[in-house]
């Protein structure tokens, strides 16, 4: 049976920590896989740095790889396979399209530098946890304040029957 | 909301996207947007894409 080929546009979600350990490396992995499986590589290129809308694997920012590529579905379910279980890639998503824009065809597959990419570090927030952690405490010393207050309102009394003992 | 006929969507023109969507990041009905059956499936193609790869947030 012969294999129907298609044009599919595709886009890669890496993991930042791979990416600043060589742009290049995370990538040539990910064009290495697919030709593997047999997918003709047109163009992949870096589309971008940015925070994530929701957090993936505890990640809060990702890059974002684009790609054309042509090959079969097949291949493209055994590129899909391989990606998720290993290397750096979060996310892929693989679109049939009809053909590759001329803008896009152009760019193919520019050389990068790693030093040119910059990703900025992820600032780590504190968890709501840590706060829920401290109100014990402070119940504990409003508790405490509440018992010294009552004990000094006790004072009184025992001094007034005190007083009482005297004059009898 | 509608500018042409057959209109097509790019998942990664996340503004435009945003523009058929509430603030909580649900979809307009076609009835708001004005788009056709046809262009309003594209539309919600584009806008789940964007949303698997974390470009647009699910709920917001």
């Amino acid at each position: 049976m012969t294999e129907h080929k298609h044009i599919y546009q595709a886009m890669f979600l890496l993991d930042n920590e791979e990416v600043r350990q060589g742009f290049n490396a995370a990538r040539d992995w990910v064009k290495s896989t697919l030709e593997k499986h047999g997918l003709e590589v047109k163009v992949l290129r870096l589309w971008g740095e940015r925070q994530l809308a929701y957090p993936i694997r505890g990640r809060k920012r990702a890059t974002y790889l684009l790609g054309w590529l042509e090959g079969s579905g097949d291949a493209v379910n055994q590129v899909k396979r391989e990606m998720y279980l290993l290397g750096p890639v979060f996310r892929c998503l693989f679109l049939q399209e009809e053909e590759i824009p001329a803008e896009e065809l152009a760019l193919g597959i520019p050389e990068v530098k790693d030093s040119e990419i910059i990703i900025p570090e992820e600032i780590e927030e504190p968890e709501f946890d840590e706060f829920v952690e401290e109100e014990p405490e402070a119940e504990e010393e409003a508790e405490e304040a509440v018992a010294a207050d009552s004990a000094d309102e006790e004072t009184p009394d025992a001094e007034l029957e005190e007083v009482k003992t005297d004059g009898n | 909301m509608a500018t042409k006929k057959n209109r097509k969507f790019d998942f990664k023109d996340i503004e435009d996207l945003q523009v058929y969507m509430t603030a909580q990041g649900k979809i307009h009905p076609a009835k708001r947007t004005g788009l056709s059956a046809r262009e309003q499936r594209r539309l919600k193609r584009a806008i789940k894409y964007a949303r698997f790869l974390s470009l647009i947030p699910y709920v917001s």
